[in-house]
């Protein structure tokens, strides 16, 4: 056995994971030569010096930072899957949609021949007024909450701002341009992450998917960059063509984006 | 219950159960990280964006693979986009001064302080790819097989790597003056 494999062994013998036949061999060596038992002794020291180093502790306050995290992702979470996962409940035979049709030609042709005998009445408001005011109300609250949170100066802050946002049942202008600021600019990866998820919601209007491939342009996380083109990808947003075959080219840029945008390009081609 | 199945069931949705993983591993890796960048709040962050990541990409995790393994491979990630931000500084780590304290006589106390700070001192100057494999080696206790398959190498390629660390970091501390045995 020569010295050179002997030694490679050294730290596998200081930290006891060296058994059986490779242990019995170098202690045969180790026998027999003075240079390697040295180099032994000399890196044992170091070794076991290390361990008593200090193993310094995290403050509390990483714990509780992380399960704020952790609950408004959850809370997000949930509530997508609420959605995703709804399914109405079963209902009679009465209720399929080919006996609903049915029903309603009767019921339609009833109403039209009765309509002729009686006298027409002002129709009835279609929903009522004031559910319909309160629905606006509570939307406008949940906008005013994502506003706010969006701007605050804790990220944990911002990342709930982002979850409110994706509670509104009515994309509004001003929380689009919220996000859309927090995926350019926010100083937390977290945010910008969860902001390009949230911007799904307001992918029909030209103008947020064209300022979507103009945040991908100045953006310097490759996992948000991945995430932006994915998004563009989703939504078949030819407006981000020019900024990915510029990345797809970009030797300077992050590998993996590099490789997203050139798949990227090829759905997109194909979308067009 | 092993890190792999609680990992699965977090893949799986139950998004909560990734506090078990945090509570088991949020101090290795913070101290993994403190290693690294010698600032404790800059380490607290990258922990707290390792345990993002793992939520956000928990549908990436391999089932099969040891749940410690990926979880460094997301920690390297993150080490590297924050050391590509601000270019690591290599200097005396702050916590370096923190020494073990014991029943020992007060002058091997005193011998025993300046070793470890040289140690610290050497340490923090090695090259940082050798002071990272000591560090999941000593520190983290981790296999070679998990090493190997944080860095992306060969397992005989760390064993190589992780002698020629420990050699260099002796040279350093014996030549600042460390005792010899």
């Amino acid at each position: 056995m020569n010295c050179e494999r002997v030694r490679e062994q050294i730290p596998e013998v200081l930290a006891g994971r060296l058994e059986g036949a490779a242990r019995e061999r170098l202690i045969e060596h180790l026998d027999t030569c003075a240079a390697c038992r040295a180099q032994v002794a000399e890196l044992g020291v170091v070794w076991r010096g290390l361990e008593a180093m200090a193993q310094p502790e995290p403050s509390p306050a990483m714990k509780s930072r992380f399960l704020e995290t952790l609950h408004a992702y959850e809370e997000g979470f949930q509530e997508a899957q609420r959605r995703l996962t709804y399914t109405p409940p079963k209902r009679s035979w009465f209720w399929q949609p080919a006996w609903q049709v049915v029903f309603a030609t009767v019921v339609l042709a009833a109403g039209l021949a009765g309509g002729r005998y009686l006298m027409p009445h002002e129709a009835a408001p279609v929903s009522n007024p004031e559910i319909a005011q309160l629905k606006g109300q509570v939307d406008t609250l949940r906008q005013m909450v994502a506003l706010s949170l969006l701007q605050d100066q804790s990220a944990s802050s911002r990342l709930r701002g982002v979850t409110y946002s994706n509670q509104m049942t009515q994309p509004d202008r001003d929380v689009a341009q919220a996000l859309l600021h927090a995926v350019s600019h926010d100083s937390n990866v977290n945010v910008r992450l969860s902001a390009v998820d949230a911007l799904a919601k307001f992918a029909s209007d030209p103008e947020v998917r064209r300022a979507m491939a103009d945040s991908l342009a100045v953006q310097d996380s490759p996992l948000v960059q991945v995430a932006l083109i994915d998004l563009l990808v989703q939504l078949h947003a030819r407006e981000g063509v020019p900024v990915i075959l510029k990345l797809s080219q970009d030797k300077d840029a992050n590998e993996a984006v590099r490789q997203r945008a050139v798949s990227a390009l090829e759905k997109l081609g194909g979308a067009q | 219950m092993e890190d792999e199945q609680v990992m699965q069931e977090v893949r799986a949705g139950s998004v909560g159960k990734l506090e078990v993983l945090f509570d088991r591993h949020s101090r290795a890796l913070f101290r993994y990280f403190l290693h690294l960048t010698s600032d404790r709040a800059a380490s607290e962050d990258l922990v707290q964006e390792v345990f993002f990541r793992i939520l956000k990409y928990r549908h990436t995790y391999q089932p099969e693979t040891s749940f410690r393994a990926w979880m460094y491979q997301v920690g390297r990630n993150v080490y590297l986009d924050h050391a590509g931000k601000r270019k690591a500084e290599v200097g005396l780590p702050e916590y370096a001064m923190e020494m073990t304290s014991s029943e020992m006589p007060a002058d091997r106390q005193v011998q025993q302080r300046q070793e470890a700070v040289l140690l610290h001192k050497a340490l923090a100057s090695l090259p940082p790819e050798k002071r990272e494999v000591l560090v999941m080696s000593r520190f983290l206790e981790l296999k070679y097989e998990e090493i190997a398959s944080v860095l992306k190498i060969e397992v005989g390629t760390v064993k190589v790597r992780v002698y020629r660390a420990l050699r260099e970091l002796g040279d350093r501390f014996y030549a600042m003056g460390g005792e010899r045995a």
